[in-house]
């Protein structure tokens, strides 16, 4: 275990629990192919995750009705008789909404996560190669973010912001910005100490071609199982959020807002908030083997 | 190192302390479960709802609403009006508040004054601000003195706004929002907040008997379904519930009374007559042609609703909505308004609304379908009630789906809401004939001459639609079978739970 | 030892007066004020009214004089009154931290209980089919919502099972009411934490095996079970018990939703309410506890990790 430094918080605190270490990149894909295949969770993962993406890409064009149509004939039909999921209370068909609401949950976790890793990254990386004021200023900054209840924060910045699904990435960006931050620090600081990066720095090559040569290919692994983890977690924070009725707008369907409606129909119609929670629960299972495999598989001590 | 580790487990699982289980108390208890915990108890101070209908229980007004909604009195047990602009009250006798002194003339003097001086900044001002002056000639005696005759003014003095408090404890507290100082029916015995009040009976209640019950538990189930649940396992003896699909399950129970009635608020599609095309008065009347009520009351409400004019159709003013044309849904009709306003095609317009109104959403959804049929491309705004409430004070919108709380006085809703001066005429709405109507129909304190100014008024509303007005929906309470005696009132107070008992 | 407790203390204070300044700001910067949100859309006052009652939401004062003021105040101790309740703030925090602290500590309970055996497995049969499974269900609870599984929870309890859900009671009152009102909450939640628990359990675990004592203690003829429990287990067990600490620390503030759906009254409502309302001292009081308990929770674990691994020396 790495002793702490005297002056760390919560930041480094955290990720002194077993976490990925640096691998020592080898070259070959096809070794790397079949570590993964023999992981036996990450495929499963990552075919799932495949699958919903190709369904939410073809969704337009696969869905039986039009989302927004209403069949008041037909409001509350339960599973069955051309209604695959059932229908909602204004009779529009679950099972197209399920499907449709695929593009705003991917699309808004992939997103997301694209703004806290850029972000998130950015400044770990600086601050853990740099050092100085940079890191002291801007690790700090993370440690306030850190502290914050993950969920009231993104209520509090979708309040500020108002409800668009622009603003829905910035929240959730900004609010899983410090994971990236840290993993990027950390990397970066055992990077920096590493005799490679003397040696580089003796043969004359600057800070710029030492970062894209040595410290980007070293954080790239750790960063993975962070993105893989940190899309599970945006895909539940958006549905929190739609949830509790700062998302996506009606009638647009997406997950959360398809469960906050389907709330008071679980009694009458359960199919209406068990659909969407279970397709949920499927893509984010998808995230979560994949990030979990991965873990494993770039984890020297475990191999 | 491992004895460490066993050490830490050992303290981890003595964190939660065993202690004797505390007996409950004796006496009948009924347990009522509410979606709302209040914000402050001040009956003179609170704007909340949730509020009212717990303040309810510990205060009385001069006067109150009976379930039939007819004015009956409270503390005061007669009035009479000398003149248009002169009102005496006499109060009943030996009606003591919780801390065993006698309510007099000058506890209601003192209430009434307290409510008229704007540092108090009581929300029930608006209701009572008619009153230039307030007489306690005797004990029992009440005086008002008023400005202008005001039709609504018994009205206004039956809301929780008014209730009337003890002088002495205000002046004691400075206010009441934690303290309470009544002669209602129960007392405040314990308080959690967000969890629950126990309110235990005042055995020196005027009216004799009463409360039939020794203790009333109020809990705070923010859910719905939650709710419902509650009921059915009989963790609660009774249960408000406000959504349609959750009523229409709880009526699915053999053991549960869904006791229900026609409520007093009104739900409306508001237009800022000020943005075009609103500024069109044809434009708007298309729309309450377009739209089918009916089917707006299924989808939003589970049915349980009742379509409605401007005057709720729960209340005797009402004129049956089978005189108001345009509530037979016709497209055609609506198209022809629109081509005649010059929007052959229809056009572009938003919608807001907010998650906080139970349905809102649902209501918005339905019309904006239903508005595609008349080419209108209608985007919703769904927003955070803070947001919402911003908006709606800066008249920043097209058009906005409202909740608004009626009265079984005509005047005391449409006066404020529709007159070009009116304090909550957020649509910016401008009508002299209406203000001509509003304003006659207030000072007129003879119902028999009312009546007609109100159907002239309705009708006038509904072709100059400032809003649209939907419906009414439904009160609701669940009740096990053992509770008997509750009455429902319109106006969604639960005073008469002082007359409910439990028969097991 | 001391030297380093000081200075993680010290450490802490630009953190929760970076808290206090970030909370104070965003709160405000929410459109909507307090005033109108108070008076709703259905009240009419008078102008005159209407400066009272900022004069009286403390609202009439520039920003940055407000913050100022509330900070002084903070320092005394003071977190000021509910605009809307008119109730301390800091008594409706203390009334409310029982609770949060209970359904954290139950939810903990039950993950440990699912996922500690379960890692164990895992991990012994590593890469067989029942490690492939066991992994996937475990992470089913991750993956899950956990407001829609709290829902699905109380659908099938009520429903079908027809279990009163109990009003949730001090446990000072009776110990058995408190059980019975947060067991299925902190089942929800502890199905999450559970999946995050039996991964550190069976990657901790497999480290351990693979080290050098516990190949000599086969070496040295000891049983398979004997060496598991008296050498692999304790060992792989410290990094497991500083993500319960982590996620004691993320529990305290992470329930907000779920106390929604359960009726519980926690701090989570309390501020989702106060956000919602711009109840500000409510807001500002409850995330400086909220994140004060988070980093001291940090911190304390720090410290248990260095008490019961005396490899790990600070300072």
């Amino acid at each position: 275990m790495p002793g702490s430094t005297p002056a760390s918080t919560t930041a480094e605190a955290r990720d002194r629990a077993p976490k990925v270490e640096q691998p020592r990149l080898r070259t070959g894909v096809r070794w790397w192919a079949r570590r993964f295949l023999r992981n036996r969770v990450a495929p499963i993962g990552l075919a799932i995750i495949l699958g919903s993406m190709v369904i939410a890409m073809l969704a337009p064009a696969i869905v039986p009705y039009d989302v927004r149509k209403m069949a008041p004939q037909d409001a509350l039909h339960p599973p069955g008789g051309g209604y695959l999921f059932g229908t909602d209370e204004f009779g529009r068909d679950v099972f197209s909404r399920v499907l449709m609401g695929s593009r705003v949950s991917l699309v808004v976790a992939f997103l997301s996560v694209l703004t806290a890793l850029a972000l998130g990254t950015t400044l770990g990386l600086i601050a853990g190669f740099y050092g100085g004021w940079w890191d002291s200023v801007s690790m700090r900054a993370m440690d306030i973010i850190f502290a914050f209840p993950a969920i009231l924060l993104a209520i509090a910045i979708m309040a500020v912001l108002g409800t668009s699904l622009f603003n829905l990435v910035i929240a959730i960006g900004i609010v899983y910005t410090p994971q990236f931050a840290r993993v990027a620090r950390a990397a970066a600081l055992t990077v920096r100490g590493l005799e490679f990066v003397d040696a580089a720095r003796a043969l004359g090559l600057g800070n710029t071609r030492i970062i894209w040569r040595h410290l980007i290919p070293n954080v790239l692994a750790p960063v993975t199982v962070q993105v893989s983890l940190n899309l599970s977690l945006a895909i539940l924070s958006e549905s929190a959020l739609s949830f509790l009725g700062l998302g996506t707008q009606p009638p647009t369907p997406s997950w959360g807002n398809m469960l906050s409606e389907g709330r008071q129909f679980l009694e009458l119609a359960p199919w209406n908030a068990v659909f969407p929670g279970l397709a949920i629960m499927v893509v984010v299972l998808g995230f979560n083997l994949l990030g979990d495999g991965l873990r494993d598989l770039l984890d020297p001590r475990l191999r | 190192m491992r004895v460490r580790l066993w050490m830490l487990l050992v303290i981890a699982a003595l964190i939660l302390p065993a202690l004797p289980v505390r007996a409950a108390p004796g006496g009948t208890t009924l347990t009522v479960g509410v979606d709302q915990e209040v914000v402050g108890l001040d009956p003179n101070l609170v704007t909340a709802f949730s509020s009212f209908r717990r303040i309810d229980f510990l205060y009385n007004k001069l006067v109150r609403y009976n379930d039939r909604l007819q004015i009956e009195g409270d503390l005061a047990e007669s009035w009479e009006y000398a003149d248009s602009k002169t009102v005496t009250f006499k109060l009943r006798r030996g009606v003591k508040f919780h801390d065993g002194t006698e309510m007099t003339s000058e506890d209601v003097k003192f209430t009434l004054d307290r409510v008229l001086d704007p540092n108090t900044r009581a929300p029930g001002r608006s209701f009572i601000d008619v009153i230039s002056s307030v007489e306690a000639p005797d004990k029992y005696t009440v005086r008002l003195k008023l400005s202008l005759p005001l039709a609504s003014l018994l009205s206004g003095l039956s809301s929780a706004n008014l209730a009337i408090v003890e002088k002495a404890a205000v002046q004691k507290y400075g206010n009441l929002q934690r303290n309470e100082a009544g002669t209602g029916p129960f007392m405040l015995a314990e308080w959690v907040p967000d969890n629950f009040m126990r309110l235990v009976k005042n055995p020196n209640y005027f009216r004799r008997g009463l409360p039939k019950v020794d203790t009333l538990i109020i809990r705070i189930v923010p859910d719905q379904a939650s709710l419902l649940a509650g009921v059915r396992t009989r963790a609660l003896d009774m249960a408000t519930i406000n959504q349609g699909p959750v009523i229409t399950a709880a009526k699915r129970e053999p053991s549960l009374n869904v006791v229900q009635k026609a409520g007093l608020n009104l739900r409306i599609f508001s237009f800022n007559t000020s943005r075009p095309p609103y500024t069109d008065a044809r434009v708007r009347y298309a729309f309450s042609w377009a739209i089918d009520r009916q089917a707006i009351i299924n989808t939003a409400e589970g049915g349980f609703a009742t379509a409605s004019g401007p005057v709720p159709a729960s209340t005797p003013w009402a004129t049956p909505t089978s005189k108001f044309p345009s509530y037979a849904q016709n497209v055609a009709r609506a198209k022809q308004l629109l081509s005649e306003a010059g929007f052959p095609n229809g056009f572009a317009t938003k919608i807001v609304t907010s998650p906080t109104y139970e349905g809102g959403i649902a209501v918005a959804q339905v019309i904006q379908e239903q508005l595609r049929a008349i080419g209108v491309n209608a985007t919703l705004e769904n927003i955070e009630w803070g947001t919402y409430i911003n908006r709606w004070v800066a008249r920043d919108f097209d058009t906005m789906i409202e909740l608004r709380g009626g009265d079984p006085d005509p005047d005391r809703f449409l006066y404020r809401t529709f007159h070009s001066t009116g304090g909550v005429n957020n649509f910016l709405f401008k009508d002299a004939a209406i203000d001509r109507l509003l304003e006659r129909g207030r000072v007129n304190v003879d119902p028999d001459a009312r009546k007609p100014i109100y159907d002239e008024l309705q009708k006038a509303l509904i072709e100059a639609a400032p809003a649209l007005f939907l419906y009414v929906p439904m009160e609701t309470q669940v009740l096990q079978n053992y509770v008997r005696g509750f009455k429902i009132v319109g106006n969604g107070a639960l005073y008469y739970l002082e007359e409910a008992s439990v028969e097991r | 030892m001391q030297r380093y407790l000081a200075s993680r203390l010290l450490a802490l204070i630009p953190v929760l007066l970076g808290i206090l300044a970030v909370v104070f700001l965003l709160i405000r910067l929410i459109p909507g004020d307090a005033v109108q949100l108070f008076l709703g859309t259905q009240v009419e006052m008078t102008p005159k009214q209407m400066v009272e009652l900022r004069r009286f939401f403390g609202v009439d004062k520039p920003m940055c004089a407000q913050f100022l003021d509330y900070l002084g105040r903070i320092l005394r101790g003071d977190f000021g009154v509910s605009l809307r309740t008119a109730r301390p703030v800091l008594a409706d925090i203390m009334q409310r931290l029982p609770l949060s602290f209970q359904l954290a500590s139950l939810a903990l309970l039950i993950a440990m209980a699912i996922a500690i055996p379960l890692g164990i497995l895992s991990a012994v049969t590593r890469n067989s089919t029942f490690d492939v499974f066991t992994r996937i269900i475990g992470l089913l609870g991750l993956s899950m919502p956990n407001f829609w599984l709290g829902a699905m929870l109380i659908l099938i309890f009520s429903r079908y099972l027809h279990v009163s859900l109990g009003q949730y009671v001090p446990v000072t009152q009776n110990p058995v009411g408190t059980l019975e009102s947060l067991y299925l909450p902190a089942l929800a939640l502890g199905a999450a934490i559970a999946a995050i628990l039996m991964r550190y359990t069976r990657s901790s675990l497999l480290e351990v095996l693979g080290q050098e004592y516990v190949r000599t203690a086969h070496g040295k003829g000891l049983r398979g079970s004997a060496v598991m429990l008296r050498h692999a287990l304790p060992n792989a067990m410290i990094p497991v018990i500083t993500v319960l600490g982590f996620q004691m620390g993320y529990l305290l503030g992470g329930t907000v939703v779920i106390e929604e759906i359960f009726a519980l009254p926690g701090m989570g409502r309390l501020v989702l309410q106060a956000i919602f309302q711009r109840d500000y001292p409510v807001v500002q009081g409850v995330v400086l506890v909220i994140a004060l308990l988070f980093v001291l929770t940090n911190l304390a674990v720090d410290l248990l990790y260095a008490w019961i691994d005396p490899r790990i020396h600070y300072g």
